[in-house]
């Protein structure tokens, strides 16, 4: 199964929020859609989910367009929240019964995830009576218990324990191995490392930069330079480097090259001046690309 | 669709979960109970009370008069004897005495507690009436007015010449008369329709507020981030106003259902209040009508309720902004509360609202149950009122479909509107 975001456009009044966005996501890989606060994600969601239509643009599933009776979407919502007032069982009866599910099946699914995430003991205690770890829990079994073919998670890791956190990993690996689209949205960037095979930038209603995560981190501009020296206050200091330098921290730097065929020669020129502990070219984290990406969108 | 059936089974399911609600109807129940079996425990504790007869007017052993002592001062040279008999006839619950006329020694025997009260009378048509306290419901100086009044009139007509049982037979003649009703009696309607239309009105005030309240709490408590998602912004206004009529309707019906199983089982205690047995001689057509207006009026409203709900971020948001309509409804329920009791529901300021979406509910139900309308007015009142429910019902849920997803301050009802237009 494939889902493609074909040139959506959006806006709420005077406001343009959406300008054009476009990416594809496939059945067994996770995809991970970036943005800074305010840059559109939540919209391109709730365009995805059929919450309010777009103004221009289309969501293709295998090439055609997308039939809600048909795909189902499971969602885990970055304002998290149910009824806290309810118990657990019947409100996760009532959004699994939403989704179109009968009542056995649902309660049959319910139990089944309760057990896994070992929340059996909650099942009928009110939500309110619950941690927020806890909480979040059982609304990711709202996301996951009708079984949806594309499961948007946001920010889905906030508030949880490490012991937690590690189950939900495993439950995540375990959704993108059974053949689901999985949409992650986040701003922790080292979940998005190691679970999304591609990302999607967003930034100013765009798309900033996407594709596949590694082809990514490969094809970034190999024009800087990491160097580990005793010196580097020296180096900083030095008229033939300062200008393209940055401190890392006591003995680290970051030098730009001008240009990535620089490379050899500037080395050459460090190790020939100075004690050179470490020089290697610098390889982005996805933290570094996002920053500089959207970085300049404030 | 079946959607709607799932939010209408779970907001039904919420309210008979909700303590509250199944306490207040299990209350009122309990209340009505009460009201209804009151004479049985009335005659009963009367009875244990009465069990010697009649309450004594003397004092068993001593033979003293224990009756409160009523006092007579005469000023003028009048016929004492006359008066103090017509006095002790009048005032029966009374030990009637005749005192000196000194208002001094008059208001120490009242003040001291002696006496309860004087007449001391200036001239035949002129007294001064002494009381220690004043009741609200003090009738003493009527009765006097006309007794004195009486006596001034018999005396005056046997000095003109005729004998004093002429007199009194010119004065004691009364007129009989008959009243024969073409329309409808409204002293009869009158407690039933006040109870109906107050009935209405807590229905519709109280579960307008709760689906307010409902659509503000999902939203505060952002349970709307994944409803949203999961069903149309449609289905779950229809289904929560849907519910929340469905509960109002079956807490009357369980209200009025035990009033009229408790009456029924008390019905020979009540057999001569009026004001009660009329309550229970309801025609069927007008419980018929009252069912008609209680839907359209509970929809027109509700679905105004969950609309403003639906704008409001916080659930401390609803008061301010539901009162705009809470203050047209009980503009509405004052009008006609107030032509009910003035008896004029006919007016034109009635007429009008009758026609009203807003009020017609219940000032053509007032009209109807108090009055004779014709059947075209009737007709064209409902008419107005579905097809009014029906925009207002299509209009709050494009309200609802924006007002949801709005978080922040309370949006200005402009701002919303321009909002929905564009959607």
């Amino acid at each position: 199964m494939k889902l493609e975001l074909k040139g959506i456009y959006k806006s709420f009044g005077e406001k343009q929020v959406l300008k054009g966005i476009s990416f594809s996501a496939e059945s067994g890989k996770a995809f991970g859609l970036l943005g800074r606060n305010g840059a559109g994600k939540t919209t391109t969601i709730r365009i995805l989910m059929d919450v309010f239509p777009a103004d221009g643009g289309e969501v293709l599933i295998d090439g055609s367009p997308v039939d809600h009776t048909r795909t189902s979407i499971g969602y885990l919502p970055e304002e998290r929240g149910l009824y806290p007032k309810k118990k657990i069982i019947d409100q996760l009866i009532y959004f699994a019964q939403l989704k179109g599910m009968k009542t056995s099946d649902a309660v049959a699914a319910i139990d089944r995830w309760l057990e896994r995430l070992g929340m059996m003991a909650y099942r009928n205690k009110r939500l309110d009576t619950l941690s927020k770890g806890n909480q979040q829990k059982i609304q990711l079994i709202t996301a996951l218990a009708h079984d949806p073919d594309i499961v948007i998670l946001d920010e889905p890791f906030s508030g949880l324990d490490p012991v937690n956190a590690m189950t939900l990993k495993e439950v995540v690996k375990e959704t993108i191995a059974r053949g689901k689209i999985v949409l992650f949205s986040s701003h922790q960037m080292s979940y998005i490392e190691e679970f999304c095979d591609s990302i999607a930038i967003l930034g100013g209603g765009k798309i900033l930069l996407q594709g596949d995560l590694h082809h990514i981190k490969r094809n970034y501009k190999r024009d800087k330079l990491l160097v580990r020296s005793q010196q580097a206050a020296k180096i900083l200091a030095d008229p033939a480097f300062c200008q393209a330098g940055k401190a890392l921290d006591e003995d680290g730097l970051l030098l730009r090259l001008s240009s990535p065929e620089k490379k050899q020669e500037m080395m050459k020129a460090l190790a020939g001046k100075y004690d050179i502990d470490e020089i290697k070219v610098f390889e982005p984290s996805l933290n570094d690309i996002f920053v500089e990406y959207t970085g300049e969108q404030a | 669709m079946k959607q709607f059936a799932t939010i209408l089974r779970f907001e039904v399911k919420g309210y008979f979960k909700n303590k509250i609600f199944v306490g207040i109807t299990l209350f009122l129940m309990g209340l009505i109970a009460l009201v209804m079996f009151f004479p049985r425990f009335s005659s009963f504790f009367e009875g244990m009370k009465n069990k010697g007869g009649a309450s004594p007017t003397t004092n068993e052993e001593t033979g003293e008069d224990t009756r409160p002592v009523m006092l007579i001062a005469l000023e003028d040279a009048l016929a004492a004897e006359d008066i103090l008999a017509a006095f002790s006839q009048t005032f029966g619950s009374y030990d009637v005495r005749m005192a000196g006329a000194d208002a001094g020694e008059i208001k120490k025997q009242i003040s001291s507690g002696q006496a309860e009260c004087a007449f001391v009378l200036h001239s035949p048509t002129a007294y001064t009436y002494y009381v220690g306290n004043l009741s609200m419901t003090d009738r003493n100086p009527a009765a006097a007015d006309e007794t004195l009044l009486n006596i001034y009139r018999i005396n005056n007509m046997v000095q003109e010449g005729l004998s004093s049982s002429q007199a009194e037979q010119i004065l004691s003649a009364s007129i009989s008369h008959e009243t024969e009703n073409l329309g409808k009696d409204q002293i009869q309607n009158f407690f039933y329709t006040y109870i109906m239309i107050f009935a209405l009105y807590m229905v519709i005030i109280l579960y307008g507020q709760m689906v307010a309240t409902n659509v503000a709490t999902e939203k505060s408590s952002r349970a709307m981030e994944l409803l949203i998602t999961s069903a149309k912004p449609a289905s779950m206004m229809f289904g929560k106003v849907i519910a929340s009529c469905l509960a109002g309707f079956l807490q009357l019906l369980c209200v009025f259902g035990s009033a009229f199983l408790f009456f029924n089982l008390n019905k020979s205690q009540w057999g001569n209040n009026q004001v009660i047995t009329s309550l229970f001689d309801m025609p069927l057509g007008l419980l018929l009508y009252m069912l008609l207006f209680f839907v359209l009026g509970f929809f027109m409203y509700a679905f105004l309720f969950g609309a403003v709900g639906s704008t409001a971020s916080k659930v401390e948001d609803i008061n301010t902004s539901v009162m705009p309509i809470t203050l047209v409804f009980i503009a509405a329920f004052l009008v006609v509360m107030m032509s009910m009791s003035s008896g004029e529901v006919d007016s034109p300021l009635m007429v009008i609202c009758s026609y009203l979406p807003f009020t017609s509910p219940m000032a053509m139900f007032t009209r109807i149950a108090m009055s004779t309308v014709p059947v075209y007015e009737v007709v064209v009142s409902v008419a107005i009122l579905v097809v009014s429910v029906a925009a207002v019902g299509i209009l709050s849920a494009k309200i609802y479909r924006v007002g949801v997803l709005l978080y922040g301050t309370t949006p200005k009802i402009g701002t919303v509107l321009k909002s929905v237009w564009k959607a």
